[in-house]
């Protein structure tokens, strides 16, 4: 009984953050209320014995992704304005839509198969089960194809983020011709029409 | 004691959330950014809900590779998003389904 | 040797790693050592895939990954079409000044995400595969940093992207929650007992479909696919429109096939709405465009469109045809963005069509070239492309969906139009200037070999597809 109202206590945060993420007007508030959703599954997850990855998602997307994005955010000045261009137009439709597929999937979800087959169950693993040990055993024996591909993807988003920002210092100042020659009156000369100024 | 039904339910609205934000947002890369985000967190959560009632460490072991890849996804998008700034001095992209022509 | 199938996968990675430290390290302008290098890790693991196949199919590493005739028939192709790309995209680079040696590791490591998938045996593999692919394939676009067009592209190629993985793992979710196991060939067992009564296995397939048509390109899910082909750099177009679809081929087969094939009569129905929009909308839409990387945009997703015809003729001989017609596409493709970089100058991108004007004036040899594979893109006989649509349209047929192969075959008359305008503008119009066109002797050696190649091919149909059916027999 404590478990399940543990369970909807944190549903319901990490829908009501989840529905802030997408229409506040501050993406640094959308990072932060993105933490919260990830503190509020990472709740549930340990609910769900999946206690490393439930560390994980704090550790690693809280503490590093998440971090990112506020750094990328802070970091560009972005003028909202424009940003929220169409966002009243389409947030209507959008409720709308995502209503309609909530109800569809949620009827298809909970249509009685999975509760036929999977009775409520609460966690039955003792205190000396070590969900990192047998995540771990899992995942150097039988998944060790995949733990090498995921290697090769860490290794392509290193070099993608380098290769994509890292900029080399600029030494040389040589003009650019090529560019010189194909410059057009109006990159160069903006008329500015001005009201004169009265006495 | 949990129900699986009720885990499914919050997957599927949190996967409903993230699809409505990337409508709604759809000039926001930041925000889409997010809202991917939203969305893998809901499939990870129907995946450990399932590694849980069906008792099989598959699912967890899925999960852990979907965050690997998430994290380099979010390190390669932010990348992007940082050239596309550079470039143009704004994050307003043009509306993700124009058909010209 | 139990891991020798393996060697192709082991030794590119090897390569791949070996080449970014020594490209990090090398202080040529030019790049030479590393195309030549990135060439030879290319046909090192074509050689591999030659030798090590086996036969019969073989299940390693505890059950994700398998090699299969198929897999090594679509690996040898991988390789063969990423080879004849690197020379194209060398003298593009060269030519533009944007010589970066992360093009040749990046596009080897989409090759190597390719082969992962190719060789997917559990709905892990074919996820991760396909990651390293797609994730490596959105900095490729992006690697002209000072284009907008290509970073504008490049986000929203990143955020469909990353939107269709989505769908696709939440319906694999799915997969996973009723039959309890990543192995393909275990969920296709448990699928078969739960025959016909299970809602969810069919919630979740629409999921699978639509991330397989996102990446495929398949209308209603092709939004992506004429903004980034319009605005990459034409070398990565050409990368993007070729060896990627040949892996997303093999995915729809790994998944569909494989992991799903109790439910076939549930993916028919999806698959002939998603080829019927395609091949309309593609032709169709085609036909307005003035310029060419968008035009060969919309006919991929036709092509696309006609490749899924032989898939949702659920047969063996059907799966063969698609695999026909995929390696046909990427041999077509790479040739038709090939003449766009031969056409093209220095900073200077000949992507409209008013730049084919006159061509037979300037060159009748590429000409002739670009001839052949527009009429065999319009799938003219005796060309190659025709005997593709010909073998899935046969399919069609023999699978009984008549008024589909109709429809078909209206749709590609249809679209003869606007490759044979193409060829108008070559010959009858006259041409706006004279230059002579600038390329390196291997651009213009490949490109020509690119193009009797698929005259040749036209003439032997057979000996193609007799190697299509023989992969596709287990």
């Amino acid at each position: 009984m404590i478990v399940q109202a543990i369970f909807y206590f944190f549903a319901a945060v990490l829908v009501l953050s989840a529905a802030l993420v997408i229409t506040v007007r501050n993406p640094v508030h959308a990072a932060l209320f993105l933490v919260l959703a990830f503190f509020s599954s990472a709740a549930i997850w340990l609910l769900l014995e999946a206690e490393f990855l439930a560390i994980a998602l704090v550790l690693v997307y809280v503490g590093a992704v998440m971090v990112l994005f506020l750094f990328v955010v802070m970091m560009l000045d972005i003028n909202l304005a424009p940003l929220r261009e169409g966002f009243a137009r389409y947030l209507p439709l959008g409720i709308a839509v995502a209503l309609l597929m909530a109800v569809a999937m949620g009827l298809v979800v909970a249509s009685g198969y999975f509760d036929a087959r999977f009775p409520p169950r609460a966690g039955e693993a003792g205190p000396a089960a070590s969900n990192t040990l047998e995540l771990g055993h899992a995942m150097y024996t039988d998944f060790l194809y995949p733990f090498e591909i995921a290697g090769a993807i860490l290794l392509v988003a290193i070099i993608a983020a380098i290769a994509l920002t890292m900029r080399k210092p600029r030494t040389l100042k040589t003009p650019r011709p090529e560019k010189q020659i194909v410059a057009r009156r109006e990159e160069r000369v903006r008329l500015v029409k001005m009201e004169a100024e009265k006495r | 004691m949990l129900i699986l039904s009720d885990v499914l339910i919050l997957a599927a609205v949190l996967f409903c959330i993230s699809v409505a934000g990337i409508f709604i947002n759809r000039k926001n890369v930041i925000i889409l950014l997010m809202c991917i985000e939203l969305m893998l967190l809901s499939v990870n959560l129907n995946f450990i809900a399932f590694a849980h009632f069906l008792g099989d460490i598959a699912g967890q072991v899925f999960v852990f590779f979907i965050l690997t890849v998430a994290a380099a996804e979010s390190a390669i998008g932010l990348a992007i998003l940082v050239v596309v700034f550079r470039n143009r001095s704004t994050i307003n992209v043009s509306d993700l389904d124009t058909m010209r022509g | 040797m139990i891991w020798a199938p393996l060697a192709p996968e082991i030794a590119l990675l090897s390569a791949a790693c070996l080449l970014l430290i020594i490209d990090t390290l090398s202080r040529d302008e030019k790049r030479r050592l590393t195309y030549w290098l990135g060439l030879a890790a290319l046909i090192l693991s074509a050689v591999l895939v030659l030798a090590f196949s086996p036969l019969e199919p073989v299940v390693l590493l505890h059950g994700h990954y398998v090699s299969d005739p198929m897999s090594a028939v679509l690996k040898e192709a991988i390789c063969v079409i990423t080879i004849a790309v690197f020379f194209y995209a060398y003298d593009y680079f060269e030519e533009h000044g944007l010589l970066q040696g992360e093009f040749f590791v990046l596009s080897l490591f989409a090759v190597l995400g390719m082969m992962v998938m190719v060789s997917a045996h559990s709905l892990l593999t074919v996820y991760l595969g396909l990651e390293l692919l797609s994730l490596s394939l959105y900095a490729l676009v992006a690697m002209h940093r000072d284009s907008p067009t290509a970073s504008e592209a490049a986000i929203k190629y990143f955020v469909l992207g990353a939107l269709a993985s989505g769908m696709l793992l939440y319906g694999m979710s799915m997969l996973y929650g009723v039959t309890g196991t990543l192995e393909l060939p275990a969920v296709s067992a448990v699928i078969a007992q739960e025959a016909g009564r299970n809602l969810i296995l069919v919630f979740g397939l629409v999921f699978v479909i639509v991330g397989i048509a996102f990446k495929l390109g398949a209308v209603p899910f092709h939004m992506w696919v004429p903004d980034v082909y319009e605005g990459s750099p034409t070398a990565v177009t050409l990368f993007i429109s070729s060896a990627p679809k040949i892996a997303a081929f093999a995915m729809a087969i790994r998944l569909l096939v494989d992991g799903m094939a109790p439910l076939v009569s549930d993916w028919q129905g999806m698959l002939i709405i998603l080829s019927l929009l395609s091949m309309a909308a593609g032709n169709v839409i085609a036909i307005s465009q003035t310029n060419i990387k968008r035009m060969l945009a919309y006919s991929t997703i036709a092509h696309v469109g006609f490749l899924l015809l032989g898939i949702l003729s659920g047969t063996r001989t059907g799966y063969a045809g698609s695999m026909f017609y995929v390696l046909v596409y990427a041999l077509m493709s790479i040739g038709a963005f090939g003449m766009v970089i031969l056409l093209g100058r220095h900073r200077f991108e000949a992507d409209r069509l008013d730049d084919f004007q006159g061509l037979s004036r300037r060159s009748p040899w590429f000409a002739f070239i670009m001839l052949i594979l527009m009429f065999s893109m319009a799938g003219a006989p005796p060309l190659i492309g025709f005997w593709a649509k010909w073998f899935v349209i046969k399919e069609v047929i023999a699978a009984g969906y008549v008024w589909l192969a109709v429809l078909a075959v209206t749709f590609s008359v249809i679209g003869a139009y606007y490759y044979l305008r193409i060829v108008k503008l070559m010959y009858f119009d006259e041409p706006t200037h004279l230059t002579a066109l600038k390329a390196s002797q291997e651009m213009r050696f490949i490109l020509s070999l690119n193009g009797l190649a698929v005259l040749l091919l036209g003439f032997m149909p057979g000996l193609l597809m007799a190697v299509c059916v023989q992969a596709m027999r287990m």
